[in-house]
């Protein structure tokens, strides 16, 4: 009886083996009368000659792709800036930024990559300076990575219990932890881990080798579980408890 | 010069797979070494349990930032600016 159906927004191409018999969404309800339409736009957004574009039609492609991704980059700026008032500033300098650059964007490339790089550099050159954080030795990053391979292995037998506890932390404290860590272990993590973006994405957007982003991932999230075993510890959910 | 223990393939072992245990927590690992690693999480108590963890914290860092709406006000300022510069384009053969 469980049937499965495409959810909305999910490209229907995405699973193929869903619908054996080719076009199945087309006896599905028509609550979604838009998408082909949308699809046939991004399909034509994917191959548009950009030298042969007029300045219309292209701040009206700008709209249709990079308007969408206006939640996510809002909500990437709020964990990088950890302040609303400069994760709005640092959306709108962004999307200044991409939409006056948007001639170099190569159509049918990953935008979204595109425009986290962007937000990432504008964030390095507005607020690092600003905030004059001192920036993190990569070759410290990489001997400290090294180390902790074997610092890891240590008690183990603390592990179990110790990962049931960090479950029960509210989202509030992991929001908390994140913002504590340095900024470009922040980034990282934040990219892989919420954004899913693959250590490639990553290195392009952070432009930094693929071996400094695994540092910074990893080290980055060592550093978020001791602060997390901390709050837990503080929280008195040390040990796991039962029945829940 | 430190003196192996006893389970030393062990120990190199469980070394060489933490060192790449991030990768393939991230799905990076090439074929070969993932079903290297997997064959040695299935053998490893402490290795699984490391594995865990680190697969626990991925998740709670994406629950907890879950996607945020951002301000109608700054949507509809980023919008403004996109329409407003092909007035200012316009506006150029004045002066």
């Amino acid at each position: 009886m469980l049937r499965t159906t495409t959810a909305p927004g999910e490209a229907a191409g995405d699973f193929a083996l869903a619908s054996p018999h080719g076009l199945g969404w087309t006896a599905m309800s028509t609550e979604q009368p838009a998408v082909e339409e949308i699809d046939a736009q991004a399909a034509a957004d994917a191959t548009v000659d950009v030298a042969t574009e007029s300045p219309q039609e292209r701040s009206a492609r700008f709209e249709r792709e990079a308007m969408p991704l206006l939640d996510q980059m809002y909500s990437a700026a709020l964990r990088t800036t950890r302040n609303p008032t400069d994760a709005e500033d640092l959306v709108q300098e962004t999307y200044a930024k991409a939409f006056a650059a948007f001639h170099q964007y190569r159509p049918g490339t990953n935008l979204r990559a595109w425009m986290y790089r962007i937000l990432t550099n504008s964030y390095i050159n507005t607020y690092r300076k600003k905030q004059r954080q001192p920036l993190q030795s990569d070759a410290a990053e990489v001997e400290d990575y090294q180390l902790a391979r074997a610092a890891s292995h240590t008690s183990s037998g603390l592990r179990s219990a110790e990962a049931e506890a960090l479950d029960h932390l509210p989202d509030s404290d992991v929001t908390r932890a994140l913002a504590s860590i340095g900024e470009d272990f922040r980034m990282a993590v934040y990219l892989a881990d919420v954004e899913g973006f693959s250590y490639k994405e990553i290195a392009d957007i952070m432009d930094t080798p693929i071996g400094t982003v695994m540092s910074r991932l990893h080290r980055g999230r060592k550093q978020l579980r001791e602060l997390l075993t901390d709050y837990a510890a503080e929280r008195g959910i040390t040990r796991a408890e039962e029945g829940s | 010069m430190a003196e192996r223990p006893q389970g030393e393939e062990d120990a190199v072992d469980c070394a060489g797979v933490l060192l790449r245990l991030v990768e393939f927590v991230d799905n990076e690992t090439g074929p070969v070494d993932r079903a290297r690693i997997q064959a040695h999480l299935d053998d490893c108590g402490s290795c699984l349990a490391e594995y865990d963890r680190d697969l626990l914290l991925k998740a709670l860092v994406r629950r907890a930032c879950a996607r945020q709406s951002a301000p109608p006000e700054l949507r509809s300022q980023i919008l403004t600016r996109i329409t407003s510069t092909q007035v200012t384009v316009v506006r150029r053969t004045d002066t």
